[in-house]
């Protein structure tokens, strides 16, 4: 018996429901049902018996945890291999828990550092750059920036995966998203650079000393408090602006 | 002021919503609604002050792994929406500094301690997925899209109470400081503002620079030459 291929229009809804991989995210199965919500319109096609295919749904329920957007190329490529499993039997649930979970830490360990320490950053850098002049175009600016990346990434993933199978990552794709993230964090140094010269001396018109000292101080404390994950930025600013409160009291 | 109270807290919701379980696409990041709330409060200069510091800061904030970072997506809705009430009810430009303090503060306390909420959440789906694994297993196709539902209501719902309470808490609290206490808020804001900055520029800057040397000649030089350039088109 052969299976059916998925269509253009599975690929297209199982894009759009990876969107709420994240809607139950809990802390014993993490993105489970969210990836199982996600699958449902591959399974539907290639296993029509109800019974089994609420059974394999049940199946991916279990624990995956990955970065949300570059989820879906595991996505594309678990449906690929749903496909082969319906019809040769292979791989068995314990091979596709293997190929899940390899997949889900190899897609996390390059989307965290793509995604949350990289153009996240960048994109409110670019849009920072605008908003400290007072324009509000600065959150438009930082909103496209990262959805056009985001988004095409998140439709396009669930094909690349789907044609390429579980060795997605394995071909030219890794390497050109190394380069992105190496390029984006250059452009992220130069817009931190920008971003201090304009609050310096915006419109060509030097702050006062003081405040150009405060900043400068600012970017010390940041840099002292950057190399330790505890307290976090919130708790630096938080105890930061109590002391501002101190200094400013005049009875 | 009420439709403008209501499109705040709804707003919270909808942060609440794109922060984690729908979409991830920054709508939810403290500039984007800092400009929306400005539209909607016609007050676009407090609204960016508040937003550009808690963007900062909210930036080098990072969900990484299974950690449950800060909730800058209600903490961004609380913190301009209680700095906008409050300038609201001054009229003084030294006053408006003061509402912006504040509204800052408010929004780091409001993302802090929207932790434990979050946390109470993802508890909550722990029981959900259970149930719905039990109900895949005896047939029910439809169990997965109903946990789903569920799961995208609570954050709704648990964004729009949240930034109602914080609001409601905020402006009782702060609305009498912002009135009496405007000279000395105001001088506090003009040593925390560009002290914030600061610290989360140089969280940015580290996030980026990675120890690379090259990265760190990148962000001198695009310093040096912005600084030129602001100069020579001033002079």
């Amino acid at each position: 018996m052969t299976v059916p291929a998925l269509r253009k229009g599975d690929l297209l809804r199982m894009a759009a429901r990876a969107s709420l991989l994240q809607a139950t995210w809990n802390y014993e199965r993490q993105q489970g049902l969210g990836w199982a919500f996600a699958l449902a319109p591959a399974l539907r096609r290639f296993l029509p018996e109800r019974a089994e295919r609420c059974e394999r749904l049940a199946e991916h329920t279990s624990y995956f945890n990955t970065q949300p957007t570059l989820a879906s190329l595991a996505l594309g490529a678990v449906a690929a291999l749903e496909q082969q499993r319906a019809d040769t039997g292979q791989p068995d649930a314990d091979g596709m828990r293997r190929v899940k979970h390899v997949l889900g830490s190899t897609l996390a360990a390059l989307g965290d550092r793509m995604f949350w320490l990289t153009l996240r950053p960048l994109a409110a850098c670019l849009g920072l750059i605008l908003a400290i002049g007072g324009s509000p175009a600065g959150a438009a600016v930082l909103w496209v920036c990262y959805n056009a990346m985001h988004q095409s990434l998140r439709l396009a993933g669930v094909f690349w995966g789907y044609r390429l199978g579980p060795k997605v990552l394995s071909g030219e794709l890794r390497p050109r998203l190394e380069r992105l993230v190496h390029a984006w964090a250059i452009i992220g140094a130069a817009a931190v650079g920008s971003i201090v010269a304009l609050l310096l001396v915006p419109g060509g018109t030097p702050r006062p000393l003081a405040f150009q000292l405060v900043l400068a101080c600012g970017l010390g404390l940041g840099l002292v408090a950057a190399q330790r994950v505890r307290p976090s930025p919130t708790e630096w600013a938080l105890g930061a602006g109590v002391l501002c409160l101190i200094l400013a009291w005049h009875p | 002021m009420i439709p403008e109270v209501l499109g705040t807290v709804l707003l919270g919701g909808v942060g609440a919503l794109d922060a984690t379980p729908v979409g991830q696409t920054l709508l939810s990041q403290p500039l984007v609604t800092a400009a929306l709330l400005g539209a909607l409060w016609h007050d676009m200069p407090v609204a960016l002050a508040v937003g550009v510091v808690l963007q900062i800061l909210a930036a080098s904030t990072l969900p990484v792994g299974a950690r449950t970072p800060e909730d800058y997506a209600v903490g961004g809705v609380v913190g301009t929406g209680l700095a906008l009430l409050l300038a609201s009810q001054v009229s003084f430009t030294i006053a408006r500094d003061g509402c912006a303090l504040l509204g800052v503060f408010a929004g780091m306390i409001a993302a802090t301690s929207g932790v434990p909420l979050l946390k109470w959440q993802r508890r909550q789906h722990e029981g959900l997925s259970r149930w719905c694994e039990d109900e895949l297993r005896a047939g029910n196709e439809a169990a997965l899209g109903q946990c789903q539902a569920a799961g995208v209501g609570l954050a709704f719902g648990v964004g729009v109470s949240y930034s109602a309470a914080c609001l409601g808490l905020g402006t009782l609290l702060l609305m009498g400081l912002a009135r009496t206490e405007s000279v000395w808020l105001s001088r506090a804001w003009t040593l925390a503002q560009p002290l914030w900055i600061g610290l989360g520029l140089a969280q940015l800057l580290h996030a980026f620079v990675q120890r690379r040397l090259l990265r760190v000649g990148v962000f001198a030089a695009a310093l040096f030459l912005t600084w030129l350039l602001l100069m020579s088109g001033a002079s």
